[in-house]
């Protein structure tokens, strides 16, 4: 892993550095309007991280929430979006802004650590399984149609944390489920 | 209100329907059902409140106000109409009437809990710091509940923030904050996380850092548990500020002794380093280096740990981090900068920067991690560095065209690393006009074949040769400024779009084809190329700018419009935005976002941009309509345009373009400079405050009526402006245009000599483009402009004294009028000539006629509304002087000067605009006739694909071209129609 970086708390300055077109090629990174960014800082301000490369880039960044009943055993951390810049891809930064999350979700107590992911996006599927997260349900059409492109289903994929001494939440479940099924 | 416990209140059964109308969307059966409900129970406020909400969004806000008011003043405390109150204030954005609201029910209620809570988060709202205080330490003593002692600390830190006098901060609102917790501290009773993160802020914001470093290493840091590394942060911070560099430099180390690939630790590492070898300080014989474990003061000990690192990286069987290899060429750079020959003794900056290439060249970042350290190497040693670069490239066999190609992805990488490099070291720049087109030629074969290796990219993935793409267009772009040859633009245009075919969502290549355009005066493809980019929220100020400087300058007026609103929008959204999340975050603890929340809020109002799209939409809407679909009066009063207010915050303006949005490689001193950038924000600001000043004058144009003295109107249009003016008590003197003209006239002072003094200072070609404002002063248009803004002051004079006593007035109005005809007969002389132009096998682009002709337009406009006001005065001052001719039975005495001149000047006004209006329609016949197909133009390759690309991006320029002549034509035409209303 070579990443060579600075991480530190995404902040409101952030989301003008964000929009540079020249690390991020598209918009990936503003994929959500503000209010959207102000909510996850107004709440979970510590799992809303980006990573900056020497010359002051934003290189990346992770945000995600701690949500769920502790008594059902479903408290958990959620990754709502990672993004890596192309120019800083391949180099395992995106493993690394994981790895503090996960770390992040162990210190609240958390049971597991979970995210979505399209069906197609094979190479994400396959980032997170190298980091030992696997598929515990298929959820039907969770992303709505755009741009011409039908509705598609997402992988509801989870990595047990260590308060889950049994690793019970993520036996996958056998059936998939519809999107107003889930928490 | 759902969670209210089993037994349903019978009212909240009532009300549900009504709820579920407004939920729908369905506001004309919430009023009715509100209605019918409200004659079974007339005492059920709520009822009222909900109708109000359907009368607010039906458009009926007064109704709805009134209605409102009528509950409010009852000072409900049921929670329904409460609620209901709140969201209906907030639709009507006045939040600070949610405030009486609550201070109202808290008085009736003085326990609620929940009312108390309403009524700091009312305040929090409108940000009445003083008062959340207040409310804050209210509810503590209610409910004992830490947060609510807390939101009272945190609405003082606020005050302190506020506050416009420092000193008050630091002597009273920090203190008493910092007093409030310790006595919490005191009493043991600090519970959350938050609560010591917001102790941590009063600390460090009174520049308490020795106290703030006990807080975080003692106990109570201890509950900084969120953040990672959020103890050791704090530390370091504080370590720095407090300049203990032992500390700081043994923490440093420590850190990367824990994770060797963290930058900024280098930096403190490097950073205390220093400052102790500065200081001579040595270790302590016994015990400790610091409170942070070992410290190291010396070159070489620095030298050791750094070689350490490196060494345990080699021994790693998985891959190698980068963080140790840079930090030796950081080490190395520092110690150049001291003078110190111990640079030596860690290696041979060019074999080393070798060495990281042979290790990460096929990284993309390879070029961002080399790229600052290249100032290592001398220039004598640029060749041979690049050379030892491209040999260490695996390429296949030289091809037929003389290539050699690479065969994976790669060792494509690696090779346009090593061209990144040499770019950056000026040795493409250094190229002769020869060797420049060899390398173009390099390029594009290697961006075709590198797109073999994206066969199976998805459309929103780029392809992996795509920088070739952009490389080639930008040694265009070089030898385009170097011989001035139009043929090569437009290669680099067909380059450029042949990219695109092929990486549809290629943001790169979009801008540069948009600039481009651009720069040709060509708007129309623009306007889909931005489209495409799918530019989102904060996005619309940090490169909105690229849209709304060219398209209005370019007479593509609809989409000028468009651009603006789009922008508009987004600013418009922020205040509601923002507001509810800082209310969120004194929710949740999150205390120092709520400052910074703020301070996004501010930095959007203060935006450069919002107020250049906020004067600059005004004005269209003025050009477009004004006197034409509507009178000025009315226009102006619709955009609810205040002349006498300035509304745009000079002081604190905040240039957040995005000036870097364009990917480079070009050597430092071709890089947009600090200067730059001062001189573009200074630039920008001028010519606002030009625009700002056009407009406020328009403004006040409007609002004058002729004096009280004068005798009646004599056309009922007239008399009807004048009524209008004084029921709206718009009316202005133009005694109050006195002060904006000559702010006016300062301004264009100052502004001339800008352009004078930086006019050989040109940005880079990648860097902000240039405003409209060297154009405006070179072709006349501001200058021309100010003389028609001064008449009315003149003609006023003339209303006044009357027409007998005046002829030295007279004659000088006159002579105005002749001064704005040659004026504008000069501006007019400017335009002539084809927009595209083709000589000897060249095809010519000169936009500067189309920009000058905008200019042309924008003036006619602004000279037509002063006309109009002339003719106004003039006209009565006409037929009182006929009665008395009447009366005295005179036939032939001499016209007044100033009326025959005025008939003189708008005779020559509709002569000038029939002939603009030719000269455009001989323009757009010449640009139809053009058939660029079937033009052999020079220097156009032979290859069929390559040509097709290139046709199609000029016949995009010429669309474009006849496009923005129409709607500059129709506007013409509009305004030469208006010109039958000045007749005297």
């Amino acid at each position: 892993m070579a990443y060579m970086t600075t991480l530190r708390g995404f902040n409101c300055d952030d989301l003008f550095k964000f929009n540079n077109m020249r690390l991020f090629p598209y918009p990936l990174a503003l994929q959500y309007g503000i209010p959207f960014y102000l909510q996850y800082l107004a709440h979970w301000p510590e799992y809303f991280v980006v990573a900056e490369a020497p010359g002051g880039e934003l290189m990346g960044y992770i945000m995600g929430k701690a949500e769920g009943s502790v008594a059902r055993e479903e408290w958990h951390g959620h990754v709502t979006a990672l993004s890596v810049a192309p120019e800083f891809r391949r180099l395992g930064l995106a493993a690394k802004l994981m790895e503090m999350l996960e770390e992040i979700s162990e210190r609240k107590g958390g049971f597991f650590v979970d995210l979505f992911v399209r069906v197609s996006n094979q190479v994400a599927v396959n980032m997170y399984k190298q980091l030992g997260y696997s598929v515990y349900r298929t959820v039907i059409e969770y992303y709505s149609a755009s741009n011409g492109e039908p509705d598609e289903d997402a992988y509801d994929m989870r990595k047990a944390l260590s308060r889950d001494t049994e690793k019970k939440s993520i036996i996958p479940l056998p059936h998939p489920v519809r999107p107003e099924d889930i928490e | 209100m759902a969670a209210r416990g089993h037994v349903q209140d019978p009212n909240d059964r009532r009300l549900r329907p009504i709820y579920d109308y407004l939920d729908n969307g369905n506001n004309k059966m919430a009023i009715q059902q509100a209605e019918k409900l409200l004659k079974k129970h007339r005492d059920l406020h709520c009822a009222k409140v909900l109708k109000a909400i359907g009368l607010q969004r039906t458009g009926k806000q007064d109704e709805a106000f009134t209605l409102a008011q009528e509950v409010a003043g009852l000072e409900p405390t049921d929670d329904n109409s409460l609620q209901a109150l709140t969201i209906l204030y907030r639709e009507m954005h006045r939040p600070e009437l949610v405030t009486k609201l609550y201070e109202a029910a808290v008085r009736k209620v003085p326990t609620s809990e929940e009312y108390h809570s309403h009524l700091f988060m009312a305040y929090a709202r409108v940000g009445e710091y003083k008062k959340m205080q207040q409310a804050g330490m209210a509810l503590y003593k209610i409910v004992p509940k830490n947060p609510y002692y807390f939101w009272s600390v945190m609405s003082l830190v606020m005050q302190a923030i506020s506050a416009q006098d420092e000193k008050l901060s630091h002597t009273m609102f920090l203190p008493l904050a910092e007093r409030m917790v310790e006595k919490m501290v005191k009493e043991e009773k600090i519970e959350a996380e938050a609560e010591v993160q917001l102790y941590f802020m009063i600390l460090e914001r009174l520049g308490k850092y020795a106290e703030a470093l006990e807080v975080v290493r003692g106990q109570l840091g201890e509950k900084l548990t969120s953040e990672l590394q959020s103890r050791e942060n704090k530390c370091m911070f504080l370590y720095g500020r407090l300049e203990q560099w032992p500390e700081c430099n043994a923490l440093s180390r420590k850190l990367l002794l824990k994770n060797p690939d963290d930058w900024q630790f280098y930096l403190s590492y490097f950073d205390s380093l220093f400052n102790l070898i500065d200081q001579s300080w040595t270790p302590p014989e016994e015990g400790n280096h610091s409170a942070e474990g070992e410290v190291h003061c010396s070159v070489a000990q620095a030298i050791g740990f750094v070689e350490e690192r490196l060494a345990s990286e080699e021994v790693k069987e998985t891959r190698p981090l980068r963080g140790p290899y840079l930090a030796r060429l950081e080490l190395i750079s520092r110690l150049r900068q001291r003078g110190s020959p111990d640079e030596q003794q860690l290696g041979e900056p060019l074999e080393l920067m070798f060495q990281y290439f042979v290790k990460f060249g096929d990284k993309p970042c390879c070029f961002t991690d080399l790229k600052v350290f290249l100032h290592l190497l001398s220039p004598d040693h640029y060749v041979q560095f690049v050379n030892r670069l491209t040999e260490a490239v695996p390429l296949g066999p030289v091809g037929e065209d003389g290539v050699a190609l690479p065969g994976d992805t790669r060792a494509l990488q690696r090779h346009l690393g090593a061209a990144q490099l040499s770019r950056c070291l000026g040795l493409q720049h250094a190229l002769s006009t020869d060797g420049k087109l060899a390398l173009i030629h390099e390029l594009r074969a290697h961006y075709r074949h590198g797109l073999q290796f994206g066969t199976s990219c998805l459309k929103t993935e780029l392809q992996f040769s795509d920088m070739y793409c952009l490389m080639a267009a930008h040694v265009y772009i070089d030898l385009w400024i170097e011989t001035g040859k139009e043929h090569v633009l437009w290669q680099c245009l067909g380059l450029l779009e042949e990219g695109l075919a092929h990486s549809p969502s290629n943001a790169q290549i979009k801008l540069l084809l948009l600039l481009l355009f651009c720069r040709l005066g060509a708007f129309e493809p623009v306007v889909d190329l931005y489209s495409s980019l799918d530019a989102k929220h904060v996005q619309h100020d940090t490169i909105g700018y690229l849209l709304t400087r060219y398209a209005e300058s370019l007479g593509q007026f609809a989409a000028a419009s468009q651009a603006c609103n789009f922008s508009l929008r987004f600013f418009h959204s922020n205040q509601k935005d923002t507001s509810e999340y800082i209310i969120q975050a004194y929710k949740y603890g999150a205390f120092e976002k709520i400052p910074e929340f703020i301070a996004f809020r501010n930095r959007l109002n203060n935006s450069l941009h919002f107020a250049q799209v906020r004067t600059e939409r005004m004005l269209l809407d003025l050009y477009l309509d004004a006197d034409i679909s509507s009178t000025l009066e009315e226009s102006v009063k619709n955009m609810s345009l205040c002349p006498e207010e300035d509304d745009i915050p000079w002081d604190s303006l905040r240039d957040n373009r995005d000036l870097d949005v364009f990917v480079s490689w070009n050597p430092k001193v071709q890089q947009l400079s600090k200067e730059h950038r001062q001189l573009s924000l200074e630039e920008e600001s001028l010519w606002l405050r030009l625009r700002s000043l056009t407009l406020r004058l328009a403004g006040c144009l409007s609002g004058l009526c002729h004096s009280p003295q004068a005798p009646p109107p004599a056309t009922p249009h007239a008399q009807r402006n004048a009524e209008k003016s004084a029921e709206n008590g718009v009316a202005s003197k133009p005694a109050d245009m006195q002060p904006l003209l000559g702010q006016l006239e300062r301004t264009l002072g100052q502004a001339a000599q800008f352009t004078d003094k930086h006019a050989h200072q040109q940005y880079p070609f990648l860097g902000p483009p240039p405003t409209r404002l060297p154009q405006a002063l070179a072709n006349g248009s501001c200058q021309c402009q100010l003389v028609a803004l001064q008449l009315p002051l003149h003609v006023q004079e003339l209303e006044t004294s009357g027409l007998d006593q005046s002829a030295e007035l007279q004659a000088q109005i006159a002579n105005l009028f002749k001064s704005l005809t040659v004026q504008l007969q000069d501006m007019l002389n400017k335009c002539k000539g084809d927009l595209l132009e083709v000589t000897d096998g060249r095809c010519r682009a000169q936009p500067s006629l189309l920009e000058n002709l905008v200019f042309f337009v924008e003036t006619v406009c602004v000279v037509l509304w002063v006309s109009s006001h002339c003719s106004g005065t003039l006209r009565p001052l006409k037929s009182s002087l006929q009665k008395k001719k009447k009366k005295k039975k005179e036939t032939s005495t001499v016209t007044p000067v100033v009326l025959s001149g005025f008939q003189e000047f708008t005779a020559s006004l509709q002569t000038l605009l029939s002939q603009a209006v030719e000269q455009i329609q001989d323009q757009e016949s010449s640009l139809t006739a053009l058939k660029l197909e079937a033009l052999s133009l020079e220097g156009l390759p032979q290859a069929e694909d390559e040509r097709t690309f290139i046709k199609a991006a000029m016949d995009k320029v010429q669309s474009s071209y006849l496009r923005s002549l129409q709607e500059v034509g129709d506007l013409l035409r509009k305004r030469a129609d208006t010109l039958k209303s000045l007749k005297i």
